[in-house]
């Protein structure tokens, strides 16, 4: 489903250039659950970001679905987004000034979704995340558990196939962020492949697979396992 | 496709901003329409047709002295030496002059003063039969003055049996049918209209005589003198230049001053309501601007607010042209709101100036035309700042917090 080929990222300020991501290579198969975890600073977000089409790369292959990513233009690059993958975010984004209802429609408004398809979508996808009954109201009337709740329903709204998110849990206590993690488990149950950045171990642990990111690539999982100072060390 | 209902959902949940801008957008609806409207009503007032050749016409005020001079003599000598420059197409010795806000009026009668009739109020001059000639003006009925009509005279009660009259003022008198050859009178004096003017704006463009006049042949001798000449175009200045030279040199007891063309002294007669238009595009001017900053500032202050939002959507999927049509319609709908409340307010603003300054009252068409104009302009100020927006990228939302 996702294939990154010697994928590299480059940030060029003034002052510095940051390799977020030096030859980045990664599978990921349709329905996989994945965990991306490693130190600050060593790539993850630029790895989700690049993942989610929210970011050119500098170099390399990213296929997504068999869709060469590296070629589209921008319009191509937003339906991508809009149609295909889902995103939860550590600070949910919720827009302040609409209401539960009309944060969930704002992706179906880009697909062009008809207004009743809409109605049955949002529902639905509230529903599922158990806040069907609080569509009126405002996100800041809502707890953070709650708040994520939402974004995790506008994630759903759109049926994405690829789920991403970036430390969905990092703003929420310990009862919320298993409440969401449960919520995640269900949605890939249900068939959607997610990829999960945490710097939670103990969730990390419940994701069927791990990776980890170290200096803008990806460590050797059995390394890691075998001696952390050797990964933290480099 | 334009998520109206969601954005005037989100727009009634954060108002504050909204209706500063609104204001803005309502005032200057109110006060562009008005002052449009005053100042096209000004500048019709400052363009009218005067029927006269004003550029090539020009007048001084003379003051002659001397015990045993003949004035009479004295005037009708200076004004055939005045035909005699070279340049010169006629001039005349007059009473007054038209658009200089100096003249003289009187009230005038279908009946003589014992019987009832309605009276018309206009201007008059006098002056000798080359006085059509001088001004340039066009006779459309009957015929000019000769030199048998011209009465000499220093007796202020007489007056001349004959006159020529604008056709403003036939019409008042006149209404139906034709006044030509028809007696009218100066309390008891009969005068018979020989001729009918098409145009000619009297001393006062300000007045309700303006386009009422006569000119009566005749030459009332005084000291106190005032002369109009007409020249060939472009040779009015060089002229106007050699009048004091030559009249001094016929006989040098005099005083001449006050050499002004026509143009000149209209430009003085109505230099306030210059002053006023030209106040009022510079208001216009500065309103616009000031609106259209402020719609620049808020959209700008809008958006950076909102940065973290815009990334959202454009990591749920808004195309660029999306966002840009976000606050477009945003923008839109505050200024068609604070338009349509500006199009009620300068309607009972204009009805308010016209009670105060006697203008004539607003018409629809200046608050319909600086509405669509506003609308049009807050596009204008909008688009970059909502392409700036556009612009933001999807990383912003998992980028900030
Ligand atoms: N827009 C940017 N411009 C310049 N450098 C950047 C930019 N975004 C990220 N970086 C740099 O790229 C590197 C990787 O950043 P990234 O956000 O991917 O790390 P991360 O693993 O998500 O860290 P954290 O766990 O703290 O979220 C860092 O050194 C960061 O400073
Ligand atoms: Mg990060």
């Amino acid at each position: 489903m996702l294939n990154m080929n010697g994928i590299s990222k480059v940030y060029q300020t003034e002052m510095v250039q940051t390799h977020a991501l030096r030859d980045f290579d990664l599978q990921v198969n349709e329905g996989e659950f994945i965990a991306v975890t490693g130190p600050s600073g060593s790539g993850k977000t630029t790895f989700l970001n690049i993942a989610g089409v929210l970011e050119p790369f500098t170099q390399g292959q990213y296929l997504l679905d068999g869709v060469d990513i590296g070629k589209l233009n921008d319009n191509q690059r937003a339906d991508i987004r809009n149609q295909k993958i889902g995103y939860i975010f550590q600070g949910f984004n919720l827009i302040p000034d609409l209401n539960l209802y009309e944060n969930v429609e704002v992706p179906l408004r880009y697909r062009g979704i008809k207004a009743a398809e809409r109605k049955r979508r949002i529902e639905s996808s509230l529903e599922q995340v158990g806040l069907a009954s609080r569509a009126k109201h405002l996100p800041q009337q809502l707890s953070g558990g709650q708040q994520q709740r939402v974004a995790i329903a506008r994630a759903l709204a759109g049926k994405p196939r690829f789920l991403l998110a970036d430390e969905p849990t990092g703003n929420l206590d310990s009862l919320m962020a298993r409440q969401v993690m449960e919520l995640l488990e269900q949605i890939n149950r249900d068939g959607a492949t997610i990829v999960m950045v945490t710097h939670d171990p103990e969730l990390a642990r419940r994701a069927p697979r791990n990776i980890q990111v170290v200096d803008g690539q990806i460590a050797d999982f059995s390394l890691y396992q075998g001696n952390p100072a050797a990964v933290v060390g480099a | 496709m334009f998520e109206f209902r969601p954005i005037i959902n989100a727009l009634l949940r954060a108002k504050s901003g909204a209706i500063l801008l609104l204001m803005q957008i309502a005032i200057t609806t109110a006060i562009v329409s008005n002052a449009a409207f005053i100042i096209n009503d000004r500048i019709a007032y400052l363009e009218q047709e005067t029927g006269l050749p004003e550029q090539d016409l020009f007048q001084f005020n003379m003051m002659i002295f001397g015990k045993n001079i003949d004035l009479a003599k004295q005037i009708e000598v200076d004004e055939s030496l005045l035909r005699s420059i070279p340049g010169v197409i006629d001039a005349v010795y007059i009473n007054a002059v038209p658009l200089s806000g100096g003249g003289s009026g009187g009230s005038y009668n279908l009946l003589p003063s014992n019987e009832k009739s309605p009276s018309i109020n206009a201007s008059y001059f006098r002056a000798d039969s080359h006085v059509l000639n001088t001004l340039g003006v066009e006779l459309v009925a009957g015929r000019d003055l000769n030199e048998s009509d011209v009465m000499v005279t220093s007796d202020v009660s007489e007056l001349p049996k004959v006159a020529l009259v604008t056709q403003a003022m036939h019409d008042e008198m006149f209404p139906q049918g034709s006044g030509l050859g028809k007696t009218i009178y100066r309390r008891d004096n009969a005068i018979k209209i020989v001729g009918i003017i098409k145009l000619l704006k009297g001393p006062w463009l300000q007045d309700e005589r303006r386009d009422r006049s006569l000119i009566f042949p005749q030459v009332r001798p005084s000291s106190f003198q005032k002369f109009l000449i007409r020249t060939e175009p472009n040779e009015r200045a060089a002229v106007m230049r050699r009048i004091e030279d030559v009249l001094l040199a016929e006989y040098p007891d005099r005083v001449i001053d006050v050499i002004k063309g026509l143009d000149q002294l209209k430009a003085e007669y109505v230099a306030e309501d210059t002053l006023m238009v030209r106040m009022l595009m510079v208001l216009i001017t500065v309103l616009v601007l000031i609106t259209a900053l402020g719609i620049f500032g808020l959209t700008l202050f809008n958006i950076n607010k909102r940065l973290k939002q815009i990334g959202t959507r454009r990591a749920l999927g808004a195309r660029k042209s999306a966002i840009i049509r976000y606050f477009l319609v945003e923008n839109t709908l505050i200024c068609s709101v604070g338009v349509v409340l500006g199009s009620a307010g300068a309607l009972w603003m204009g009805a308010k100036l016209m009670a105060l300054f006697s203008l004539p009252s607003l018409s629809v068409s200046y608050v319909i035309v600086t509405g669509a104009f506003v609308i049009l302009m807050s596009l204008f100020a909008v688009i970059g700042p909502a392409k700036r927006a556009a612009d933001i990228s999807p990383s912003i939302a998992t980028r900030s917090i």
